[in-house]
């Protein structure tokens, strides 16, 4: 379920039966990992399986998400968007001033909060394309540029009378527990997935990260490429940031901490545990759906048994060092069994 | 694989109805009372106790003290979610914004859980029962005017006070200029120092600020607890009780500084009070009691259900006796309250 450039010849393992090599995949251990946590959980706390808690999850869950995929789109070039955060608050904070100042129907002020987050990322890709700098270093200088002057033009006053449809929206339930950003999450990643699977753009993209020289003589246009990925990062930080104001119901400069760096780690999280090369050229958007889900119910499900609130971060931290062990002891014990079998 | 598959389905299942139904059972069950600040903080510890003490009093299931890890509002907002599902039923809560913990509190209140704001206000309209805290534009307002009065009615003063997040620090601002302003001039508020509520930062500004102007100004007034302990030290390192102070609060720094000369008063709050009082409201609430509509709730800046959990400024002579204050306002509040707030059939 990687997706990537085909590996090269002489390195790759040697064809395993369709099942087993699903088996494998970082996304089977993800998912085993999600179902043992889960069953885990709900038996040793009786909260949560509650439909209260599983619709909380679905709805923290989808943010996270969203946020890793903002992030995973320009990991997949071998780049890093550190101003993930500081983009989704510029986002949130249009979509207020639009929706609540300048009267607009959601209709006009969604559309206008995701323009903004994709002019602000397209901006970072040119930066980064015209100064030949590391997007690490491009991203981190636009991150403050980016937040102090949504404070400076805000006054860092929160847009906190927005329409009631909004957070109708991030209080609504399916079915008793799910919840409809998370509806939009999945969705969204099967956008993504089409992009990189089915589309020329994203194998485009995938090749500036697998290799730059190899892709431009291949003919792909990399700076165009660069800034297209930064582009679609800023539309989805808009689209999470978006998520986090139907959950509030208002639209507040603090949403993500101080220059939005609360972002950062969800943000790597779920694509690194999913499975993308932090050197660009392969991304799995399964993985990082399910990489953040699984550090969301890790969360949750910490709280639910009442570890201190304070533990929560290094029991997280351990039980995500333990998993991507046991995980790597899976992989190597079944691809054992494989080669033997073979 | 189908197999395995199958009996992982069977356990999930077993383990949700499981969950489930002990989540119904806990459900009529005795009130239990959580007291959720928005972030770490040394004013809130004393809620530790007086839920203890609530606990105990009032025979309740539960009155647990649950601190976020800090101070984020979504991180606030998944803690009160989780603990409903644990199976708390009543939550005494310090909004982490006015606004963005509205949407939370409505989302407890509809699961049948009654919410007091508490020591903060949230923004109206809301589904929390009323807001009980510091009146803390008149507690800033009063200790500026002690501070005034310490100066000989005349000098500058810079104030230092907490989070911008903090519904609270705008009132306080708004109070020290008001109390400044009824000198004709006499008194000047020279700076306002924001968003210190933290050791880091309070250290880094109160003592740089000091170290610079400590010679063009006559006073100091901190509204929040935080700075009130950097000043103290600050004036003790300098050593000079030229310049005045009055404080907020109770931690230890302060009241020794008060009795040692390098600060004049402190305004002291009652967190203690807030969660002790506020779970009786709560378990009163859950008993089939209603909040007066005709009650006597004053009205602040974000809402028109404010019960103010009592202020009293405390100087050298008073300071010894500052638990005994603070109870004596306990007390007083709480003999009265269900009479003047609650209507219980």
């Amino acid at each position: 379920m990687t997706l990537g450039l085909p590996e090269r010849a002489g390195t790759a393992r040697p064809a395993l039966p369709r099942a087993a090599s699903w088996l494998l995949t970082n996304e089977f251990g993800l998912l085993a990992l999600i179902v043992g946590f889960g069953v885990a959980f709900a038996l040793g706390t009786p909260g949560f399986g509650s439909p209260f808690n599983l619709f909380t999850l679905g709805r923290v869950m989808a943010i996270d998400i969203m946020i890793g995929f903002a992030m995973m789109v320009v990991i997949a070039t071998g780049g890093l968007n550190l101003s993930v955060g500081a983009i989704g608050v510029c986002s949130a904070m249009t979509f207020g001033c639009l929706s609540e100042r300048a009267g607009l129907p959601l209709a006009f002020a969604i559309p206008g909060a995701l323009a903004l987050g994709g002019c602000l990322g397209a901006l970072n890709g040119q930066l980064i394309v015209r100064s030949g700098l590391h997007s690490f270093i491009i991203t981190l200088a636009t991150m403050s540029v980016f937040f102090g002057v949504m404070v400076f033009v805000t006054r860092a006053e929160a847009f906190r009378a927005l329409p009631a449809a909004i957070s109708a929206f991030g209080k609504a339930r399916y079915f008793g527990y799910v919840s409809p950003l998370l509806i939009v999450s999945a969705g969204v990643g099967l956008s993504l997935a089409a992009l990189y699977r089915l589309t020329p753009l994203g194998r485009e993209m995938l090749a500036a990260g697998a290799s730059a020289p190899a892709a431009e003589l291949s003919g792909v246009r990399l700076g165009r490429t660069y800034v297209l990925c930064h582009l679609l990062s800023g539309v989805l930080a808009g689209i999470a940031a978006l998520m986090v104001v139907a959950r509030t119901g208002a639209a507040l400069p603090s949403m993500a901490g101080d220059l939005g760096q609360d972002w950062l780690l969800p943000a790597f999280l779920g694509p690194v545990l999913g499975g993308a090369a932090l050197a660009g050229g392969r991304v799995s958007v399964l993985g990082a759906f399910l990489g953040s889900a699984l550090v969301s119910e890790i969360t949750n499900g910490l709280l639910q048994f009442r570890v201190g609130e304070f533990w929560v971060q290094t029991y997280l931290g351990l039980l995500l060092l333990i998993a991507v062990l046991l995980d790597l002891g899976r992989r190597k014990f079944l691809a054992s069994i494989g080669s033997v079998a073979r | 694989m189908l197999r395995s598959l199958k009996t992982i389905n069977m356990i999930a299942a077993a383990a949700l109805a499981l969950a489930a139904s002990a989540t119904a059972s806990q459900a009529a069950d005795a009130t239990k009372v959580a007291l959720v600040p928005g972030g770490p903080h040394p004013y809130f510890a004393a809620w530790e106790k007086a839920g203890q003490d609530g606990m105990k009093d009032f025979k309740l299931g539960a009155a647990d003290y649950r601190v976020p890890q800090k101070w984020e509002l979504g991180l606030q907002n998944s803690l009160l979610e989780s603990l409903l599902s644990q199976g708390y039923n009543a939550f005494l809560v310090f909004p982490g914004d006015p606004v963005g913990s509205n949407s939370t509190v409505q989302e407890l209140t509809e699961n049948g859980a009654p919410v007091i704001a508490t020591a903060g206000c949230l923004k109206e309209p809301t589904t929390a029962l009323f807001c009980f805290g510091t009146d803390t534009g008149n507690s800033a307002y009063l200790g500026t005017k002690e501070l005034i009065k310490a100066m000989g009615g005349k000098g500058r003063i810079p104030h230092f006070t907490g989070f911008l997040v903090d519904p609270n620090t705008q009132l306080r601002i708004d109070a020290v200029e008001k109390a400044a302003k009824e000198t004709n001039g006499a008194v000047t508020v020279v700076q306002v120092i924001a968003d210190i509520d933290a050791p880091g930062p309070a250290e880094e500004k109160i003592n740089a600020y000091l170290a610079a102007h400590a010679v063009d100004v006559d006073g100091l007034v901190t509204t929040a607890w935080v700075p009130a302990v950097v000043a103290s030290n600050a004036l003790r390192k300098i050593g000079d009780k030229r310049i005045k102070m009055v404080g907020i609060d109770h931690d230890e720094v302060v009241l020794k500084a008060i009795k040692d000369g390098f600060v004049n008063g402190t305004m002291l709050q009652n967190p203690y009070g807030q969660g002790y009082i506020g779970s009786y409201a709560l378990d009163r609430i859950r008993a089939g009691c209603k909040v007066k509509k005709d009650a006597p709730f004053k009205t602040i800046a974000l809402t028109n259900r404010f019960i103010d959990s009592g202020t009293v400024y405390a100087d050298k002579d008073a300071v010894d006796n500052y638990v005994g204050s603070m109870q004596s306002i306990t007390k007083k509040i709480f003999a009265e309250f269900e009479k003047t707030y609650l209507t219980c059939s």
